[in-house]
């Protein structure tokens, strides 16, 4: 879905609005200023806001704004070719790289609207094995350094041996990912 | 191929009563997901949303479906009436056939599963089931999901998690909702604390048709808003709590009623009730706000009128279903008047 107002673009759309003749509907999602201008004129009286009382509820919240990030504006994906630009207009992106490209402006977007910019759900079973890799890889490089320190070189080696299995395995793995 | 599922009026869990009838119509989980290494739908050529549906299909027929009735349709080959019908049957969203090309829906054996492609997201995997039943829903998806993830290779990052088209749907990639029949809270004016309440809660309230529809026979969507920094099973478990919640309000609401204003339930009862049995046209959203009314005054027994379910009547009489019995090409004047004898039809009037 697409998170903009339709009038704006830049807010975070909060209000919804529906307008039913006969059996044709059509529909406008508004942040909470363009809808307050709307109101003020007579475009409303067309309007039918069948859920003002959201308004009312969002007050006082803070206005989730993105014009901090306009700047990014030309930063363009080289993956899809969509620029941020896009994004604000459309509210949706092209590709995984996007998220890489936008990283910062994202994460403003992100706080914004998901109070969050971390996922702590599901790990799908290819990624929670090369977590789990990372993560064996991480304990036995501390190994290793308590290991030279206190100049066992002997069981260093073995160590080292299996960190480069690992580091293959690993390395596999993102050369599969990105067939 | 096979006649789509989106022709038989309405599948089981429209029909079912499940806990929480008849104010908790139904629970859906939607999870969406990418493949790797192709651009998503809305930026994607020919070529890539081709090769994403026959991924997403080859998955799906091999670990989903396997032996089962699982249904396949491409959107192309579908009519104009079909589509809109599967939307009115909340299969797909409403704006699934805005852009036909590459999509296609898989739906299981009545059982109230799917999996949309190249809509929003290349994958979309929905469980809806009767009543309030989150948890069910969404092990019903997830179970899609783990499958075919051994099949494809998903779009997922470490600290974002799934990613996806919209940030709005980031992490999880889960939308819980629940369909809800408040009509007692909408009487009293109730229900815009209610709504205040939920905005704050980070819960989304729609119409009946989701995203973008407006409010038709007191029928309310609600979903979770936060996708990421959530467990699946807190926002699960937090969608159940919340309908709990407010139907609660909903029941004191028509405890209320009935204490304070019955003879206001039973004249609005008994109003819409004259109306449907007198009518000989009626458009679709008056038709969904009469059935509303009525059912209002069957669950609170002061109109003695056989119990009905409003989601299975309601999608009977939505415009494209209607279109479909008259033959597919009929007006709104023909629509508006088969509405109105199909009304009496199913209440039994």
């Amino acid at each position: 879905m697409n998170i903009f107002c339709d009038e704006c673009k830049k807010n975070i759309a909060t209000v919804f609005l529906t307008k039913i003749s006969g059996n044709e509907v059509s529909r406008v999602q508004l942040c909470e200023d363009c809808a307050e201008r709307m109101e003020e004129t007579t475009e409303a009286a067309n309007l039918l806001a069948f859920l003002p009382q959201i308004l009312s509820g969002l007050h006082g919240a803070e206005e989730p704004l993105v014009e901090d990030v306009l700047s990014s504006d030309l930063v363009i994906c080289d993956f899809c070719g969509t620029s941020f630009n896009d994004f604000q207009k459309m509210g949706f992106l092209g590709c995984a790289n996007c998220y890489e490209v936008f990283g910062d402006s994202l994460d403003g977007v992100l706080l914004d609207f998901q109070e969050a910019t971390e996922h702590i759900g599901k790990i799908p079973g290819k990624a929670s094995e090369s977590a789990r890799l990372r993560k064996r890889l991480l304990e036995l490089e501390r190994h290793l350094d308590r290991q030279i320190a206190e100049e066992e070189y002997e069981a260093a080696a073995a160590v080292r041996d299996q960190i480069k299995e690992i580091e293959g395995k690993l390395e596999m793995e993102a050369e599969s990912g990105t067939e | 191929m096979a006649r789509s599922k989106a022709s038989a009026p309405g599948a089981d869990w429209m029909r079912e009563h499940g806990p929480g009838y008849p104010l908790v119509l139904s629970s859906r989980a939607r999870i969406a997901r990418n493949l790797e290494g192709l651009p998503f739908p809305i930026a994607a050529g020919e070529e890539d949303l081709e090769k994403a549906r026959g991924m997403v299909l080859e998955a799906v027929s091999r670990r989903v479906a396997e032996d089962r009735d699982w249904e396949v349709s491409f959107a192309e080959e579908l009519s104009r009436n079909r589509l809109e019908m599967m939307a009115e049957e909340h299969i797909t969203p409403a704006a699934f056939s805005d852009r036909i090309g590459g999509r296609a829906v898989a739906i299981g054996p009545n059982d109230g599963r799917s999996v949309m492609v190249n809509e929003e997201d290349h994958v979309r995997i929905q469980a809806i089931l009767p009543g309030a039943q989150f948890m069910k829903a969404w092990k019903a998806a997830d179970e899609i999901d783990t499958v075919l993830e051994t099949e494809v290779q998903y779009c997922y990052d470490q600290r974002l998690g799934y990613l996806t088209s919209s940030p709005s749907n980031i992490g999880t990639g889960l939308r819980v909702s629940a369909m809800l029949h408040l009509p007692a809270l909408v009487t009293t004016g109730d229900i815009g604390k209610t709504i205040s309440a939920l905005a704050q809660a980070g819960i989304y309230v729609r119409g009946l048709y989701g995203e973008g529809s407006g409010v038709a026979g007191n029928i309310f969507q609600i979903s979770n808003r936060q996708t990421l920094g959530r467990t699946e099973e807190f926002i699960v478990s937090n969608m159940d709590m919340i309908v709990r919640q407010v139907v609660d309000n909903e029941r004191t609401a028509r405890k209320m009623m009935l204490r304070e204003a019955e003879l206001d339930l039973a004249d609005r009862a008994y109003r819409s009730l004259g109306v449907v049995e007198r009518c000989r046209r009626v458009c679709y959203y008056e038709a969904l706000e009469l059935i509303s009314l009525i059912k209002l005054g069957v669950d609170t027994e002061v109109l003695p009128v056989s119990d009905f379910n409003i989601l299975e009547v309601g999608v009977a009489i939505s415009p494209y279903h209607l279109r479909e019995f008259l033959g597919g090409e009929a007006g709104e004047e023909d629509v508006d008047r088969e509405r109105s004898v199909h009304l009496r039809k199913m209440l039994d009037l």
